[in-house]
């Protein structure tokens, strides 16, 4: 390129462009603003209602957002009448135990299918393959009859925790971060005199941290917002997790929406703290799977 | 050496595989066995043939649940094209924007049970929505929103298309920013104002990633539960106006204790996710020989 073309659109444009330039800068701010007061509204108006007193009104004509007699009273109804915090306990022993068991167990499987060569290989790949397409909602039931009658959990929080120990997509993930490490580390580990478990635990373990972390991530949000098998099974509800108890709260307070919204408030709050602790990771791990 | 290396896969794969077989493959087996019995949980399952499967033919409420499943599949064109637009609208370098950004995330991680329930608030007949629109003078009467059987599959499908638009978004954006910065100086060489730069190097460019899209909400559509069972308080909606395959499956299931029905109506799902992923693979690899 002529150094007279490039230099033309830059003589001709000042004025103009920068007109238009803080223009769609303006127009995109203002998109951004009302996509983010849909996104936000329901948390904020959720927020503020959960501190309502029972003189401000839920809704009226003008509505009023804040509330004007602020209360915890909603708070300490809700947590008198259920017990929060079991809820809490439960999600977190559930999540935690879910997290880092199904996190090794398939790595563990991930490696062999990655490194290894060994009659089978292809077949288990496949097999595992042909059952991430199957919807989950289908083993529900052979799983509650298991539930019932095998395994003796229903009802308790180890029912959550079972079926998880282990997650097909995990193991592809972390299958293809293993994939990615050069042989020759693996084969200098071998030459050492290094087993197999050694190789992978102190090896190749750090090396797919990142890996790791992203499997963590997506199983914690699965894990802590699943609701459809742990409704199935906990009905005592000091037995419940979040979610199940909270579904359980709005029965309870069927006509009560600020008791309502005091319980949504404690069920989602942890999680966007979380989230806003974590931003990055949460972001890349939750949509880094994709390229897997 | 060699014999110690043989086991050693075996070793490493079994506990998963154990994990994986009891609880997807062995209920995989025993729900295409279960569809052929007549099963309550309780008692034993009794062979019973193609029975569940005559009577699901005849099951008005079963050809519902089909046809607002299929209904349903239109979030997905949906959460297409908003969260491209709003991948474009982001992918810029201004002040704030990564800030905007994680705001727009914050409903894929709050869990759909909690924000269904939040908004199952909101559209109450004496809730914030009617409140607005009347303030505004936009309603002249407040709207039953949730007693009303139209509106029961489009807010829940508003619903999905909320909580997901976030997650969307960000993996178009990871998509966007892989394409290079020529492509687009090009078309703009050749004449492009801004929209039609997006239509021609944005939408083919992102090809890969609209084919995951389209994969990964159809199949979450033609499984959605949670959405329908928050906003309709776990009915279903009146008229079952909300009940979708995975509703009448767990509604037949847990409700009524109609097992052997409701395999019957798992093996129904399982036949569409099939079909659709086979078509989907078939859009993957034609999208793939392009490139």
């Amino acid at each position: 390129m002529t150094p007279s073309l490039s230099r033309a659109p830059a003589l001709r444009l000042p004025l103009s462009l920068t007109v238009r330039r803080g223009l769609e800068t303006l127009l995109v701010y203002a998109v951004l603003a009302s996509v983010a007061v849909i996104t936000v509204f329901p948390f904020v108006w959720v927020f503020f209602t959960s501190f309502k007193g029972p003189n401000d009104p839920i809704v009226s004509v003008p509505p009023q957002l804040i509330p004007q007699d602020p209360t915890l009273g909603n708070y300490l109804r809700v947590w008198n009448q259920l017990p929060v915090w079991r809820f809490y306990v439960n999600s977190l022993l559930a999540t935690g135990t879910v997290v880092v068991c199904n996190t090794l167990l398939s790595s563990l499987a991930a490696y062999p299918l990655a490194k290894m060569r060994f009659p089978g290989r292809e077949a288990i790949f496949y097999l595992l393959l042909a059952t991430y397409i199957v919807p989950p909602v289908l083993t529900s039931i052979p799983s509650f009859v298991l539930a019932v009658t095998v395994f003796r959990y229903y009802d308790q929080l180890p029912s959550v925790i079972f079926p998880y120990l282990a997650g097909v997509l995990n193991i592809f993930l972390l299958r293809q971060a293993f994939k990615a490490v050069p042989d020759d580390l693996i084969d200098a580990g071998r030459i050492d005199g290094a087993g197999e478990l050694r190789i992978w635990w102190e090896i190749l373990m750090p090396i797919i941290r990142p890996s790791l972390a992203t499997v963590a991530i997506i199983t914690f949000v699965e894990q802590w917002n699943n609701f459809f098998w742990p409704s199935l099974m906990l009905h005592t509800r000091e037995n419940m997790t979040l979610q199940v108890g909270l579904v359980a709260l709005q029965g309870a307070f069927a006509n009560d929406a600020r008791g309502i919204a005091a319980g949504v408030v404690m069920t989602v709050v942890p999680m966007i703290l979380f989230f806003a602790a974590l931003q990055r990771q949460f972001i890349r791990g939750l949509t880094g799977a994709v390229k897997g | 050496m060699t014999r110690r290396l043989s086991l050693t896969p075996y070793l490493f794969l079994a506990p998963a595989l154990l994990v994986i077989a009891v609880f997807v493959l062995y209920p995989i087996g025993a729900v295409v066995y279960y569809s052929f019995t007549d099963y309550n949980i309780v008692k034993p399952p009794i062979w019973v043939g193609l029975k569940n499967y005559q009577q699901l033919a005849r099951d008005p409420i079963f050809w519902l649940a089909l046809r607002n499943s299929f209904v349903y599949l239109l979030v997905t064109p949906t959460l297409i094209g908003l969260s491209l637009l709003l991948a474009i609208v982001v992918n810029r370098r201004l002040p704030g924007i990564t800030a905007f950004r994680a705001l727009f995330f914050i409903p894929v991680i709050s869990g759909s049970i909690a924000v269904g329930i939040a908004w199952r608030l909101m559209l109450d007949t004496n809730g914030i929505i009617n409140g607005l629109l009347l303030s505004l003078g936009l309603l002249q009467e407040p709207i039953q929103w949730l007693a009303e059987p139209a509106l029961t599959l489009p807010l829940a499908m508003a619903l999905t298309t909320w909580l997901g638009l976030g997650y969307y978004m960000m993996i178009f954006l990871a998509g966007l920013q892989n394409i290079p910065e020529e492509l687009y100086d090009s078309a703009v060489i050749d004449g492009c104002n801004a929209w039609q730069k997006h239509w021609h190097v944005s939408v083919p460019g992102l090809r890969p990633q609209i084919t995951f899209v389209a994969v990964i909400s159809s199949l979450a559509a033609l499984q959605v539960f949670n959405e329908i069972f928050t906003l309709t308080g776990g009915l279903g909606g009146i008229l079952n106006s909300g009940v979708t395959i995975v509703f009448y499956l767990w509604r037949q299931a847990f409700r009524l204790n109609h097992a052997g029905l409701a395999s019957a109506i798992a093996m129904v799902l399982l036949a569409i996710t099939l079909v659709f992923s086979i078509l989907n693979i078939r859009l993957l690899e034609r999208g793939t020989e392009e490139h």
